[in-house]
């Protein structure tokens, strides 16, 4: 008999784009009476499809980007070497896994699983408790807004708690919007029962009648996995808190970035168009419809049942002055294991960066902490530890937890364009300066990058960028020339290398560099001359023309010999 | 609730509960532009053209939406306040589409209302077209003869061929209605001030300070009012008896006092006119020729002399035989054809760089061309020299075109061993001109007073316009001057320094760089047909007589001509509050630039016009048709810098709009407008 107990497949929105469904099927086929159960997703994307098989000793052995061939199946069924994956040592010394324990251990839609883990115990404690005695534990525990602006959520709870309405509302900010952003749809499509505990704990405390989730349509398995929580939670009765039965109403949002920020997110609620208005009035004292309204993010309130369980004090000790307990990231960029990862706050950037990340330390230029909305922070300063206050004073934020590693090659000018491309899209249109600001800061770092632009440029980035700040509504108008100010203030030697001497230190802004043949080690195989697609390169002599080259880099991917490089503009003139 | 104290603008304010900051400073007359604000609807906070700033947190607020604190100290006046508001404007401006002016008044120097009387034509009032025009140029009936058309080199109508015949407009309301016209002047007032030539400038000088009820005396050296009008200017482009001896009868009817045969400098003297009247205008005009500055250049006739002198001659002149003029501007080409309406058999017009370097009008070119007048281009004078004949010889030398010089043009430079004679009866040297100022009054290095651009103010109670500030330039432009100096006397009698309206202009941009698809109408009524034809006398005529060439268009041609504009001018222009809050404040449309929205004009609805390109996005329209009409018609879409109001489904607003118009009332700009102008 095998000596394998059960065998979990990482199958959330990730395992599965990596073709863990497949995999699936075919184990599920092979397995025989062995369970094979999908289970969420342990953080690990870059060995996706992730495997984990439990032994009947209780040990575990996990195969890494698993093909639904039948070698790595019998590998898997065989426990052999092959195919093994190990978390890297870095990874393991430095993670703190709280809020994530059970991700990738459970099946998420598995209402025993959760109970069985501990699940709804929090609750119940807090049940026991005076509304009023759970704010103070969660003031205890210092815990703070993870949705990015680090409001501290017991003063937030006790505003709600505080008021007296017909109705009071609790929403659960789900729109996670930061691209390459997924910490809030990992914790819902892997434990969706964590946050839904944590809000019931919420709503107890705070008096709250009824439940929003506004999560965005373009995770389904998100909301799939609530909707069917949600109905167990119904079910088994847990939304009577003490007498008072609350609903949980799921809202899928159509994807604006805009509607992350809570005014928005509440006229999103009520139908309106999704833009954010001026306040005061904050949404505890009016909100959804005119009612109190509160607003905490996913991962917030999968916080909340770990305050409850080990107590406020017990949670604090965790983290800094700035930022008590764990936070996730998602690692993305150029480092080897990009993934979701949970570590104590105070870490230092390095120690995220190159320890857990795996990324190369000789290579890496910079990180962008906070996504669209936050700001790059230099290698040198990756002995920062991270907390809401430490980065805010570099120029980033903590934003929700998307953290960006941008190596040498990459040119901050153009990765500042990238991000002013997104926000300046993602505007709601509403204020002048985010509408029409943003615009044209995108404007000015396009014709930068594309070598047209001049010193004078430089200061209209920065003079713009804050008035940008200044002269906006809401989060993404205050937050969305960061990128840009960051850069020029960590950067500014590229920014005047393509203004003054129209190059690109980096290589990687196509309009300032040419694409050379290095001729001793050509070996005249052509492949280049079939591949280019404009037919740039000379047949006979192996030259490119750099002036119907698009830099689209076909050739030097397609070179045997690495011979074609970029080079500096200029060049790569035929001589 | 109690009232709340604050401070803003370091004054000591109180506020009723709910009451904002913009509400406030508005009782307390501090005056905070907005744009998005509107007492009908909720708070809409979108345009920040209203931020002030709170002193203690540095923060920016919307002044509109924020209420005051107790205690709070706010900033509604600082520099950093202005200076954001100021971005805001620009910001707004850099993506706004259309044209606050039509493209002819921006371009007219005089900035006639040209689409406003083009239109009064269009629909036959003549008098109200004359009533416009004579705003800004009190010599319609010349000006309507000989301007070079500024407005018409800048028409949208040129990107679809020809350019609306815009002068003949003019021409024909001066000419129909000039002598019923009698505008109303403002009451007298106790001023008297000289005026120092009775030429464009110091006509338009003495006009527009009668309109104000300043009456004035205009003195001159000739024996006659005009100035280059009437010595300048040929008989055969502006008669002088038929047309401006009636134009300047109008002024004396007005009672514009003139003295003739008085030279400043001769018997004249600028130190008693400055202690006999309030204030003096010198408009002395450019009556030096320049000199050829070659060897034997004495023996060669002035054009200005020759014109002025033929001119006082009442055009009885002896023929000139075969004649050479030097020179390839306007004033040569009066000289050519001045010669060969004289009977001169023989016509040559001399110009050192090609015909696409001539200053002349290329209608005036075309025009000598036609009735007989030779080029010869790339020839520089070397010598003038008299013949055993006693005919005169021009040696000339052959140029070639070099590097551009200052003006762009390509610099001429000598081919060597290239000379050759010439041998003519007359030569006339029309090779520039310049200002003869008496002595005592500072000059620059070229030889022109330095004034006050805004208000002509030479130093004192001293003024100056026209050609003797500028140079040898048009008559529209002298009238422009004239009245900015009569402005600016006004403004030293009435102790308020005249500065000239600081106005924002947003413009679609030039036609040569537009392609039609960008012309936009709000008219569905523009005519597609050709430019009228201007009304000439034969050949024949032309030649032998100096009977004006151009004659006055027919009603029913201008009426036509005028079904051809397009009316570029914004509908809102008059009361868009962008335009005018934006030029309080400094901004200009053109300090930030930018990609702007496809232009959409939608012109579906009858009576109402949407341009989304105007629209700043405020929403106002949208909450107006909501909230206070109980409908929801429009709302926004899209996001980011595509931001829009629509209709459902892009259907267009209903007939029944018509009836209400809340949205195009409360519309701060003309996004939302009547398309009536």
């Amino acid at each position: 008999m095998s000596e394998i107990k059960m065998i979990r497949v990482g199958a959330a929105s990730c395992g599965v784009a990596a073709g863990a469904l497949p995999v699936l099927a075919m184990l599920k086929e092979k397995a025989g009476d062995i369970p094979v159960l999908e289970v969420g997703c342990l953080g690990h994307c870059y060995a996706e499809p992730l495997i984990e098989v439990v032994k009947k000793d209780g040990g575990s052995v996990m195969y890494g980007k698993v093909r639904a061939d039948e070698t790595s199946i019998n590998n898997i069924l065989t426990l052999a070497e092959a195919g093994r994956f190990e978390i890297p040592a870095g990874r393991k010394s430095k993670e703190l896994v709280k809020v994530l324990r059970l991700a990738g251990r459970i099946v998420p839609t598995c209402w025993d699983d959760y109970i069985a883990n501990g699940g709804y115990s929090a609750l119940k404690k807090a049940l026991a408790m005076t509304p009023q005695a759970v704010i103070d534990e969660v003031k205890k525990s210092g815990l703070r807004g993870r949705g990015g602006g680090g409001f501290p959520t017991g003063n937030k709870w006790g505003f709600l708690a505080a008021k007296t309405a017909p109705e009071k509302i609790l929403i659960c900010n789900a729109d996670e919007g930061d691209p390459g952003a997924f910490m809030d749809r990992s914790l819902m499509e892997s434990v969706p029962h964590q946050m839904l505990e944590g809000m019931l704990i919420a709503a107890y405390a705070t008096g709250a009648t009824k439940a929003f989730i506004y999560c965005r349509a373009e995770y389904p398995m998100a909301i799939k996995h609530l909707r069917i929580a949600i109905g167990q939670i119904y079910e088994h009765n847990y939304n009577d808190l003490n007498g008072r039965k609350i609903e949980i109403e799921i809202k899928e949002g159509a994807g604006a970035f805009v509607c992350g920020e809570e005014t928005a997110m509440i006229h999103s609620l009520e139908g309106e168009r999704g833009v954010p208005r001026f306040r005061p009035p904050f949404p505890t004292d009016s909100g959804w419809k005119g009612y109190p309204s509160m607003i905490n993010n996913v991962e917030t309130f999968g916080n909340v049942p770990l305050i409850l369980s080990e107590g406020g004090d017990e949670y604090a000790k965790i983290g800094t002055a700035g930022g008590r307990g764990t936070k996730l990231f998602a690692l993305a960029g150029d480092l080897r294991n990009p993934g979701l990862v949970e570590v104590p706050m105070g870490i230092t950037l390095g120690e995220i960066v190159f320890d857990i990340g795996g990324a190369d330390p000789d290579g890496v230029k910079a990180v962008q902490c906070g996504g669209p909305s936050g700001g790059c922070i230099p290698v040198e300063l990756f002995n920062t530890p991270v907390d809401y206050d430490s980065l805010r004073s570099l120029g980033a934020i903590m934003g929700s937890g998307g953290m960006i590693v941008i190596s040498k090659k990459r040119c901050m000018v153009e990765t500042a364009r990238y991000f002013l491309d997104f926000t300046h899209r993602e505007s709601c249109g509403k204020c002048t300066f985010c509408r029409v600001g943003t615009t044209r800061m995108f404007e000015t770092l396009e014709r930068i990058v594309a070598g047209r632009g001049e010193e004078s440029d430089l200061d209209l980035l920065e003079s713009l960028g804050n008035k940008i700040r200044m002269g906006s509504l809401c989060g993404l108008g205050q937050t969305a020339p960061n990128p840009v100010l960051a850069t020029l203030r960590y950067f500014r030697h590229e920014y005047l290398a393509h203004v003054r001497d129209h190059q690109c230190g980096a290589l990687q802004c196509g309009a300032l560099v040419d694409v050379k043949v290095d001729h001793d080690k050509c070996i005249k195989c052509k492949l280049c001359v079939k591949t280019c697609p404009v037919g740039a390169i000379s047949a006979d002599d192996i030259v490119v023309d750099n002036n119907k080259c698009t830099r689209c880099n076909s050739c030097i991917e397609v070179c045997p010999k690495k011979a074609i490089s970029r080079v500096k503009k200029g060049e790569g003139v035929r001589k | 609730m109690s009232k709340i104290e604050f401070t803003l603008d370091g004054k000591t304010v109180v506020a009723e509960p709910g009451q904002t900051i913009l509400q406030v400073a508005r009782a307390n007359g501090i005056d905070i532009p907005s744009l998005c604000y509107n007492d009908k609807i909720s708070k809409t906070t979108s345009c920040f053209v209203c931020v002030v700033r709170d002193a203690k947190t540095g923060k920016f607020l919307p002044s509109c939406a924020a209420c005051p604190a107790p205690g709070q100290v706010v900033e509604a006046s600082s520099d950093a306040v202005k200076e954001m508001r100021r971005t805001a404007f620009e910001l707004l401006l850099s993506e706004h589409t259309g044209d606050c002016e039509a493209p002819c008044t921006m371009a007219c120097p005089a900035h006639a209302s040209v689409e406003e009387y083009v239109r009064a034509g269009k629909n036959g009032d003549f008098m109200e077209s004359l009533k416009i025009i004579k705003k800004r140029i009190p010599l319609p009936m010349s000006i309507g003869r000989v301007c070079p058309r500024f407005c018409e080199k800048d028409c949208r109508k040129n990107i679809f061929g020809q350019a609306v015949s815009i002068n003949d407009f003019k021409r024909l309301a001066a000419d129909m209605c000039y002598s019923e016209y009698l505008e109303e002047t403002e009451p007298e007032k106790p001023y008297k001030v000289a005026i120092v030539g009775a030429g464009p400038a110091g006509l338009a000088a003495a006009y527009y300070l009668r309109m104000a009820g300043v009456k004035s005396v205009v003195f001159d050296q000739m024996g006659a009012a005009g100035g280059m009008l009437r010595y300048g200017i040929p008989e055969y482009r502006l008669p002088k008896h038929a047309v401006l001896d009636k134009e300047l009868a109008h002024y004396t009817r007005l009672g514009i006092k003139f003295e003739f045969g008085k030279k400043l400098g001769d018997n004249l003297s600028l130190a008693e006119l400055e202690a006999e009247y309030d204030a003096v205008v010198l408009a002395l005009g450019c009556w030096k020729a320049g000199s050829m500055r070659c060897e034997g250049d004495d023996l060669a006739i002035q054009g200005i002399d020759y014109l002025r002198d033929i001119s006082e001659a009442d055009y009885k002149w002896t023929n000139p035989g075969k004649v050479i003029v030097v020179g390839g501007g306007n004033t040569a080409m009066d000289c050519l054809r001045t010669s060969v309406r004289l009977g001169s058999p023989d016509v040559v017009c001399f110009y050192r760089r090609t015909e696409a370097e001539m200053p002349a009008e290329k209608l005036e070119i075309a025009e000598a061309r036609e009735e007989g007048v030779k080029f010869e281009f790339l020839v520089a004078p070397v010598r003038v020299s008299v013949g055993a004949d006693g005919r005169k010889v021009l040696t000339c030398q052959r140029m070639a075109l070099g590097e551009p010089d200052a003006s762009g043009r390509r610099r001429p430079v000598p081919v060597p061993g290239s000379e050759f004679d010439t041998v003519a009866d007359t030569i006339i040297a029309a090779i520039g001109q310049g200002a003869k100022m008496p002595s005592g009054i500072p000059v620059n290095k070229y030889g022109y007073p330095e004034v006050d651009e805004d208000n002509m103010q030479l130093g004192g109670k001293v003024f100056a316009a026209g050609d003797c500030v500028s140079g040898a330039a048009t008559v529209v432009e002298a009238v422009a001057g004239g009245r900015r100096a009569a402005l600016g006397v006004l403004g030293l009698l009435t102790g308020i320094k005249y500065k000239p309206e600081r106005q924002v202009n947003v413009s679609r941009g030039h036609w040569a760089s537009m392609a039609e698809k960008d012309v936009v109408f709000v008219s569905d009524k523009v005519s597609n047909s050709p430019r009228a034809k201007l009304p000439m006398i034969g050949l024949d005529e032309r030649k032998t007589t100096f009977k004006e060439v151009a004659g006055t268009m027919r009603v029913e041609t201008i009426r036509h001509e005028g079904e051809r504009c397009i009316e570029c001018s914004c509908t809102d222009k008059a009361d868009c509050r962008l335009r005018s809050q934006a030029a309080k404040c400094g901004a200009s449309p053109c300090a930030i630039k930018g990609g702007k929205l496809e232009v959409v004009y939608d012109t579906r609805h009858p009576v109402i016009i949407q341009d989304r390109g105007k629209c700043i996005k405020c929403g106002t329209c949208v909450k107006v048709c909501r909230e206070v009409i109980n409908k929801s018609l429009l709302s926004a879409k899209r996001r980011g810098f595509s931001t829009c109001v629509g209709t459902a489904f892009d259907k267009g607003l209903p007939l029944s709009c018509a009836e209400c118009l809340a949205c195009v009332t409360e519309c701060p700009t003309g996004a939302l407008d009547l398309k009536n102008k």
